[in-house]
Parts: structure tokens; sequence; C-alpha cells
């Protein structure tokens, strides 16, 4: 149930941020040992739920424990006027930075949001052309749309035979998928899952794999946006001078 | 109803290049085309007195559009009032909003451009690899060379495309940051996590843990 919550937090800054305004924190006096004990307890929960993302936030953990450490040392850093230097003060500085530049960020939003109310000649007629025919757009294609679609149709394949427990040489080659997938979309383009609906999960991997080092040379492209999890291909004009040597 | 008096010469060429551009033009391109055709060169003030004059032409005829600074240059643009009937001829516009960290990655650039990664990741305390991406990919901002400093990061800047996305004439119009004291002694700010806060009291600890505080209930 934590995790709706910590989605609210887009990164390590804001965690902080939502603890000072919670508790009415004066930003210029922040009481690092208590926040940084519960900051450490929050990024605990968090690194339970998204390990990537508690990268960074065990990052700016360790920074409050640090600073919490140096609070209780005696000071020795001075600034130019000879005061002792506040442990917390690049912390405080960097948190102010962050807050305008969030505020800024509001600003931005309601700027669009105005700008959407506005419209340019020749707006209309583009977004009329180019919605039927849209995916013209290789690189929005996520490596992570693609294997995602893959893990559809894998799936979706036909049950491997039963386990004989003799090893057997992989019985599809890739040069020999690229041959039959430039054959399967000679007449026109075809839906991924629909191109390999029924086939073995070696059959479906390999001839993935091939899709992948053909859209690579240019030969077919890979249509994004069908549904979430599947895409497109079809047979492209090679470039004129292919990079493959 | 006395018919208005025929546009100058002047103000036709320049409603005549700004009508038929399909892209943001600056005073410097009109004066370049001028130049070509006349043979003599205008003043760049001139332009801003012949748009100024054509936008009181079509107040006054209570005309649907305007001329607008928009992503770097001057565009007939539609009343926002007219935006109802406009939309409909808008099939998508999913991708013209950004996500938080898109936009915050985008704020950063573009208050601080030109800025290095470091830079923006350093704001923002994760790292934004991802962001700055997704941001290139959308042509809102490209590479502007590279920074003096160890390692000769690059550094980015934003396009005409995110002056545009964001109905700025320059960037001279970005919104000004208020000063932090005024952020902090703004009672929004506090008010605003208030709320989050029952929210996140009320599903995180069970009814009656004492750590539960609601400031606001």
């Amino acid at each position: 149930m934590y995790r709706v919550h910590l989605d609210q937090f887009e990164g390590p800054l804001d965690l902080l941020l939502f603890f000072i305004r919670r508790d009415e924190l004066d930003i210029h006096d922040i009481p690092i040992a208590r926040i940084a004990d519960e900051y450490l307890d929050a990024v605990r929960t968090l690194q339970e739920l998204d390990l990537d993302a508690a990268a960074d936030f065990i990052y700016t953990a360790a920074l409050l424990i640090q600073i919490k450490a140096r609070m209780l040392l005696p000071r020795l850093a001075v600034d130019d006027d000879g005061e002792p230097v506040d442990p917390r003060a690049e912390l405080v500085e960097r948190l102010l930075d962050y807050i305008r530049l969030k505020e800024g960020a509001a600003q931005l939003t309601t700027a669009a949001e105005a700008r959407r109310h506005v419209f340019v000649r020749g707006m209309a007629g583009e977004e009329r052309a180019l919605a039927p025919e849209a995916p013209d757009a290789p690189l929005r294609v996520s490596l992570f749309d693609l294997i995602s679609a893959l893990g559809t149709v894998l799936r979706r394949s036909a049950p491997v035979e039963p386990v004989t427990h003799a090893v057997e040489r992989e019985s599809y080659a890739l040069d020999e998928q690229r041959a039959w997938l430039l054959a399967a979309l000679e007449q026109k383009g075809q839906s991924f899952a629909a191109l390999l609906r029924g086939r073995t999960k070696p059959f479906v991997i390999v001839t993935f794999l091939a899709a992948l080092d053909l859209a690579q040379r240019q030969l077919v492209r890979i249509i994004h946006g069908v549904t979430p999890h599947d895409f497109a291909l079809e047979r492209a004009v090679p470039a004129p001078e292919p990079a493959t040597a | 109803m006395d018919a208005p008096a025929p546009l100058p010469p002047f103000e036709q060429a320049v409603e005549a290049l700004l009508f038929a551009s399909d892209v943001p033009l600056r005073a410097e391109d009109l004066a370049a085309v001028l130049a070509e055709v006349w043979g003599e060169e205008v003043e760049e003030a001139a332009f801003d007195a012949a748009v100024e004059a054509l936008n009181q032409r079509y107040a006054a005829g209570g005309h649907a559009f305007r001329i607008r600074r928009l992503g770097g240059g001057w565009r007939h643009a539609t009343l926002d009032t007219l935006a109802p009937v406009l939309r409909t001829l808008f099939t998508d516009d999913r991708d013209r909003r950004l996500s938080t960290s898109l936009l915050e990655s985008l704020a950063v650039v573009a208050y601080r451009q030109p800025v290095t990664k470091p830079e923006i990741d350093h704001v923002r305390g994760v790292n934004s690899d991802y962001a700055l991406r997704g941001l290139l990919e959308r042509g809102l901002i490209d590479i502007d060379g590279r920074s003096d400093s160890v390692g000769r990061p690059l550094l980015y800047a934003t396009t005409p495309a995110f002056l545009d996305l964001f109905g700025l004439g320059s960037l001279d119009d970005l919104p000004k940051l208020r000063e932090i004291e005024e952020i902090l002694t703004d009672p929004s700010f506090h008010r605003e996590r208030s709320r989050l806060l029952s929210e996140l009291a009320a599903a995180a600890a069970p009814a009656g843990d004492p750590d539960a505080r609601t400031p606001d209930a």
C-alpha cells in the first residue's frame, strides 16, 4: 500500500521536501538527526519495492547521515568571515534551488496549458495527415516495447514437445529466419503476433532476433503502436548504401 | 458603417508573409525578404509597429486570430476562446504533455542553459539520462557545444520547438522564477503537501498510530 504513495515523490529531494512541508519545518533549520532517520526508513521501504529507483534515494540518505554526523563534531570548516560553516548549508542551498526550479516547471505547465488553446496555421493539416499513418517514427519503439511483444508471443507459442532429455542442435539459424521473414513480408506488412502464431519458442526467438537484425540493416521497418504488446513489420526499401560491410 | 481604410503596402506585405508561412518568422527574416524584393533595408522596429497595427485591425474587426510571438518568431494564431471549436480538428495531442521528470529536466535546461547533464542531475538529485533522451527525441532540447569543464561534457539548450510548446516568443518570455523567500512564505507551500500527508497517514499508518500526523485534519 506504500507503493502508491511513494509514486508521489518524483525524486530523493522531493521526499526530503515532503518531510519539511509535512512538519512545517524551517528549511534553514532542518532537524537533521530526526529527518535523516525518517528518510532512511522511507528508503528501506522503497528499496523493497523498487531497487532501481532506490539508488538515487540511497545517495541522498547517505548525504543526510553524513551531515548528521558532522553536526555532532566540532565545526572545523569556516567561511570567508571566519564563521563556522553549518554542515547543512549546502543541502539547504540545493533544496532552495530545487524548490525554485519546481516552481519554474509548474509555471511552464501553466504556459503550455495556455498554449494548447491557441492554434497556428498548418497545424490542422499536419494532424489530419499524420493521424492515419502515424508510425513513421522507429525511434518511438523502446527495447522494452519490443521485448514486451516478444513476451506476449512466447506465452502464446505452441507448447514445447515433451522433455526427452536429449540435447539437440538449435534448429533455427538467424540467416534462415531472416530469409523466412523477408519472404513472409513480401506481399504485405504483418503484425509480429500474427506472423508467429502457433510457432514454437525457438522459432519465435530466432525470428525476433532476425527482425531486429533486418531492422538495423533497414530492410524491414518496425512499426510500433498496433497494440501495446505487439508491433508490425514491413519490408523497407534499403538505404542506397548499406552500412554493414 | 465605414469600410476600414486599405492597409498600407508595408503592412500588407508583412501580413502576407506571416499568413503564408508555416513557420514562425522573425523580424530579421521579414527584413531579409523585403530587402531582397524592394531593395531597401527596413528597420526591425518597423515590423513591431506593423504587427501591432495589424493586430489592432484584427481586434477592431472581431477576427478570430492575432499575430503572436511563438517559437521564436511571429505567427498567426487563433484566439484561445475558440479552442473548443478548433480542438475538434485535432485527433490526438497526447504527445504534447510531458511527464514530471521530463518537465523538471526541461525546466532546468530552460532556466540554466546552456547546462551539462551533471548539473541537471545535481539540481534534481536523480540521474536525468532517460529524461534528457526523451527531450532530445521530442526536439525540445538540443546539444549546444561542450563545456570547458573537466571531461568536456555536452551542453544542452532549448530549441524553438520548446518555445512554441510553451507559447513563448523568446527565452526572455520564460516565466520569472519567484524569489525563494516569496515561495517559502507562500501559505500554499506547506498546505499543498499537508493534503498529501493526510492521505499518506491514512493509508500507511493503521488507525490509532500515534505517528500519523494530520495537521489539516
